[in-house]
């Protein structure tokens, strides 16, 4: 059953983070996602939820620190499906989906790095790489985003600082 | 943070505190009312907590963004709590308070022209302290929410490969209420050039 929203705890999945949760009174979100990417991945099965809160494309060699699991997009889209199956998910079953990536101080200025842009690129390579693919998808664009999971539910829902909250 | 890190911050805190003072100086003189500076904060790292400055890390912020090229390169942001920018349009309007009431295209104009001044003034408060030449861009309004902006300058200077170190300064007016936070972050190219100053 579903808990009451007022009942519900808010996990914050902040910058370069990793949450997994199989609490059905738990929401986890990815607040003000600009460039970064929040991927989040949910199993019908068991129920099992997890988000990143991924900050660059390539770790290129170096070693995540212990508290940005997902600073990287490589090696946060590895650490996330690990702790995944490590709770009980399987693979075959997940459901991902993607938001954010966006160019928020201006599409001239995201011409220097294209981050979000590469963000978006280096997930969905490291995700075909562990045959797998997202479901939805929300990237791009100019403004930022918030993610968020309902662990009770499962469903995904995006907002941004012009809309209100929309089922991704 | 070691002993060339603690140098540098040190070092930046007090550079920080006459661009803070300089760009104080225009924010209170664009909006005729007397604003308090925060001593600037200098740290490495992730800045979200800067965010509750301007009333948290999801709120929707108005600014301007601007880069800094020359001798060193960064970044600079200016942002303020909608309400607060709408208000400042106003006043650098001339207008009666309460007469904007949504970020248009007026609002804009006037919210890019005060980070190009605030902005403008701390930039050169750098220059002017360091020795260095260093040119403001012209700015990029920003309105979204204030953590997505403050990421992606985060991001910007981490793409490069190298540490981040902010710098954050709030404007708070004499109720007490923020009114703005300032955000200056160099690119890592620019760090061994500031340690080079610092040391």
């Amino acid at each position: 059953m579903t808990a009451p929203a007022a009942d519900l705890r808010r996990i914050s999945v902040g910058i370069g983070q990793l949450a997994v949760s199989k609490d059905s009174r738990e929401v986890l979100i990815a607040y003000g996602l600009g460039s970064c990417i929040g991927v989040s991945a949910h199993d019908p099965g068991t129920g099992v939820c997890a988000m990143v809160h991924i900050l660059l494309p390539a770790s290129e060699g170096k070693v995540p620190q212990p508290n940005e699991p997902a600073r990287f997009a490589d090696s946060g889209v590895d650490a996330l499906l690990k702790q995944m199956i490590a709770a009980g998910a399987s693979r075959s079953r997940l459901v991902l989906k993607l938001a954010g990536g966006a160019a928020v101080l201006g599409p001239g200025n995201a011409e220097k790095f294209k981050i979000g842009e590469r963000n978006a690129d280096a997930i969905k390579e490291r995700l075909k790489l562990h045959g797998l693919r997202a479901a939805r998808e929300d990237l791009g664009g100019t403004r930022g985003r918030t993610l968020e999971l309902q662990v009770a539910s499962g469903k995904t829902f995006v907002r941004t600082a012009a809309s209100p909250a929309i089922e991704l | 943070m070691n002993g060339i890190e603690e140098k540098l911050v040190a070092s930046l805190s007090g550079v920080a505190r006459e661009g803070a003072l300089r760009a104080g100086r225009g924010l209170s003189g664009l909006m005729g009312e007397e604003i308090t500076i925060h001593v600037p904060s200098v740290r490495f790292g992730t800045r979200a907590d800067a965010c509750d400055a301007v009333g948290g890390a999801e709120v929707i912020v108005l600014g301007a963004y601007l880069t800094i090229t020359g001798d060193i390169t960064g970044h600079v942001m200016l942002l303020f709590p909608v309400e607060k920018a709408l208000q400042c349009v106003d006043l650098m309007c001339g207008q009666a308070p309460g007469t904007t009431t949504e970020p248009d295209e007026l609002a804009e104009s006037a919210v890019g022209e005060l980070g190009n001044i605030v902005g403008s003034a701390f930039v050169n408060a750098l220059a002017d302290h360091l020795n260095l030449i260093l040119h403001p861009s012209p700015p990029t309004v920003v309105n979204d929410m204030a953590i997505a902006l403050v990421q992606a300058v985060h991001a910007e200077v981490m793409a490069q490969g190298g540490e981040v170190v902010m710098i954050d300064t709030v404007f708070e007016d004499k109720g007490g209420h923020a009114s703005g936070l300032l955000v200056v972050a160099p690119d890592p190219m620019a760090l061994p050039r500031l340690r080079e100053i610092a040391a």
